[in-house]
C-alpha cells in the first residue's frame, strides 16, 4: 500500500499527515487528530452525521479520502466557536431543545453552517431541504428547524459576537 | 483508533486501496488507467465509487483509484452552436448555473435539483452520475432528450459518443477502462423547444433514489409538435427513449387527450421490476403520470 503526504487545514492550523490511500477524511479526523466531534453513522453517505464544511461547503467526510481533500481547508464542530461564547448555532441548539442523544447534532450544526453562510435569505423551506441529508432519530426536525432558523435570524443581524 | 480484540491498535480503513494515483495530466491519467485495466477506477468526487467497498457491489476487485479532479474538466461553458459540460462539474454547479434557467435547458437543473441531497452534490458530478450507469440516473434522462454528445479520451486519442449508445446495462457503459469522460456536450435547440424532468422518489434523502425519473422534450408551433422525445428512468436495465410514445405524439396537434395517449403508450414501454422502493406495476402506473405531468411542464416551456 502506498502511503501519501498531505496538508490540510483544520479548524484553522495547518496539518502535514501521512494517509493510507483508503483512508477517509472521517477516519483522519478522528483517529489521527483526535476531532471526535464528527460522527460516523452509516458510513455510506445516507445519514449525514459526518458533515464537515471543506472550503465552506458542507460535504461527508465518510465519502471522501482524506487525500481528496489535500490543501483544502476544513471546519470541524470543534472549529466553529470563535473566542468563550458559543457559536449562533450551538446556542441556538442548547435553546431550542434541538439535541437529544446529540449523536447527529455536529452533522447537523455542520450543515447548517454551510447553510446560513452561503444563503443570503434563509427561510423555513430552505432549511428543510438543506438538513434532509441529515438523519436524527429522536427529537424530529421541529427543534433542530427553529435553531437554524433563530441562529441566521441572530447572524443577519449582527447581534452576535 | 481503537482496540481490536487482541488489544493492538488498528487504523479504521474502510476502503482497500493499493494506490491513490494524482495524475498531472489527462495522458498521463489514461496511461494509468491502461497500465492497471479492470484493478483501476476514475475518482472525482468519490460519492459513487467509495460506497462501493470490498465485499458490497462491484469494487471487489479495484484497488487503484485515478483522480481525475484536478485534470481542468470542471466548466461550464456556452458556445454558439452548443453548452459544454466538464465531466468533474460538481452537480450543485449545473443547478445552480444560469445557463440552465429557461427553455428545454431548464430539465437539467430540474435533474441537479432533484439528484440525491445538496451535500452530496458539493461533490459528486456529472460525469459520475454518468460512468456509474445507474438505471435510474437523474442526469441520463434529460441529457437523452437534449441529443447530448459524450466526449471520452483513451490511449487512441478523443471519440464522441452519442448518449443513446452510451448506457449498455445496470452499472455497465461504453467507455473501455483506459477512457475518461472529459465532456457532455449539448447542442443548441430550437427556440421553439420545452423540456421538462419529473422524479418520483419517497423522501429527500440520498439512499431515496428515483422510483421513477423522466425527461421529455418537445419541439411546438401554432399548437402541433414537431418533435418529441420521451425518456425513461429506473424502469428497465438502463435510461432509453420511449419510441413509440414518441410517435404517438410527432405532428399531431397538441391537447389533453393527445398526451393521455403518449403517457399511456409510454407505460406500456416501461419493462419494470419488482424492488425493495417499488412493485413493477406501481412503476408502470407512475410512468404515465410522470410523463403527463412532464410533457405538459414542456409545452409551458416552448417558446
Amino acid at each position: 500500500m502506498k502511503k501519501i503526504d498531505i496538508k490540510i487545514q483544520v479548524n484553522g492550523t495547518w496539518h502535514e499527515l501521512t494517509v493510507d490511500p483508503g483512508e477517509r477524511l472521517v477516519d483522519v479526523l478522528r483517529d489521527q487528530l483526535d476531532l471526535t466531534g464528527t460522527k460516523e453513522g452509516c458510513g455510506e453517505g445516507e445519514c449525514g452525521a459526518c458533515t464537515v464544511n471543506l472550503n465552506g461547503k458542507a460535504v461527508l467526510s465518510c465519502l471522501m479520502l482524506a487525500v481528496q481533500a489535500d490543501n483544502c481547508t476544513i471546519l470541524t464542530i470543534e472549529g466553529l466557536q470563535k473566542g468563550p461564547e458559543l457559536h449562533p448555532l450551538q446556542k441556538a441548539f442548547v435553546g431550542e431543545a434541538a439535541v437529544q442523544c446529540g449523536y447527529c447534532t455536529p452533522g447537523m450544526i455542520m450543515a447548517a453552517n454551510a447553510l446560513v453562510n452561503n444563503e443570503p435569505e434563509v427561510t423555513d423551506d430552505i432549511i428543510r431541504q438543506h438538513l434532509s441529508n441529515n438523519l436524527c432519530r429522536c427529537t424530529g426536525y421541529e427543534g433542530p428547524v427553529k435553531a437554524v432558523l433563530k441562529a441566521a435570524r441572530e447572524i443577519e443581524e449582527g447581534t452576535h459576537v | 483508533m481503537f482496540q481490536n480484540s487482541t488489544g493492538a491498535k488498528t487504523m479504521s480503513v474502510h476502503v482497500q486501496i493499493e494506490e491513490f494515483h494524482r495524475p498531472r495530466d489527462l495522458a498521463q491519467a489514461v496511461e494509468i488507467l491502461s497500465r492497471f485495466g479492470r484493478k483501476a477506477s476514475v475518482i472525482a468526487g468519490g460519492t459513487d465509487v467509495l460506497p462501493l467497498r470490498p465485499g458490497v457491489k462491484k469494487m471487489d476487485n479495484i484497488n487503484h483509484l485515478v483522480d481525475i479532479s484536478k485534470l481542468g474538466l470542471t466548466y461550464l461553458e456556452k458556445e454558439t452552436d452548443c453548452i459544454r459540460i466538464g465531466a468533474a462539474t460538481h452537480i450543485n454547479m449545473i443547478g445552480a448555473s444560469p445557463l440552465f434557467l429557461s427553455g428545454p435547458y431548464r430539465a437539467l437543473s430540474e435533474a441537479a435539483n432533484g439528484h440525491s441531497t445538496t451535500t452530496i452534490r458539493n461533490r459528486a458530478t456529472v460525469g459520475g452520475n454518468l460512468c456509474n450507469a445507474s438505471p435510474c440516473a437523474d442526469f441520463a434522462l434529460p441529457l437523452l432528450v437534449l441529443d447530448a454528445i459524450l466526449v471520452a479520451a483513451g490511449p487512441k486519442g478523443k471519440r464522441e459518443i452519442p448518449i443513446r449508445d452510451f448506457f449498455k446495462g445496470p452499472n455497465y457503459m461504453a467507455l473501455e477502462t483506459d477512457e475518461v469522460l472529459l465532456e457532455i456536450r449539448i447542442p443548441q435547440c430550437s427556440e421553439k423547444a420545452g423540456a421538462a424532468f419529473v422524479k418520483l422518489r419517497r423522501q429527500q434523502t440520498a439512499i431515496d433514489m428515483a422510483v421513477v425519473n423522466v425527461a421529455t422534450f418537445l419541439i411546438c408551433h401554432k399548437g402541433r409538435c414537431e418533435v418529441a422525445r420521451i425518456a425513461l428512468g429506473a424502469v428497465g436495465p438502463i435510461a432509453f427513449r420511449a419510441k413509440k410514445a414518441e410517435s404517438v405524439l410527432a405532428g399531431a396537434e397538441i391537447n389533453k387527450e393527445i398526451i393521455e395517449e403518449a403517457a399511456a403508450a409510454a407505460a406500456k414501454e416501461a419493462r419494470p421490476i419488482d424492488d425493495i422502493r417499488a412493485t413493477a406495476a406501481y412503476r408502470k402506473k407512475m410512468v404515465g403520470v410522470l410523463v403527463r405531468r412532464s410533457l405538459e411542464n414542456s409545452i409551458r416551456r416552448c417558446g
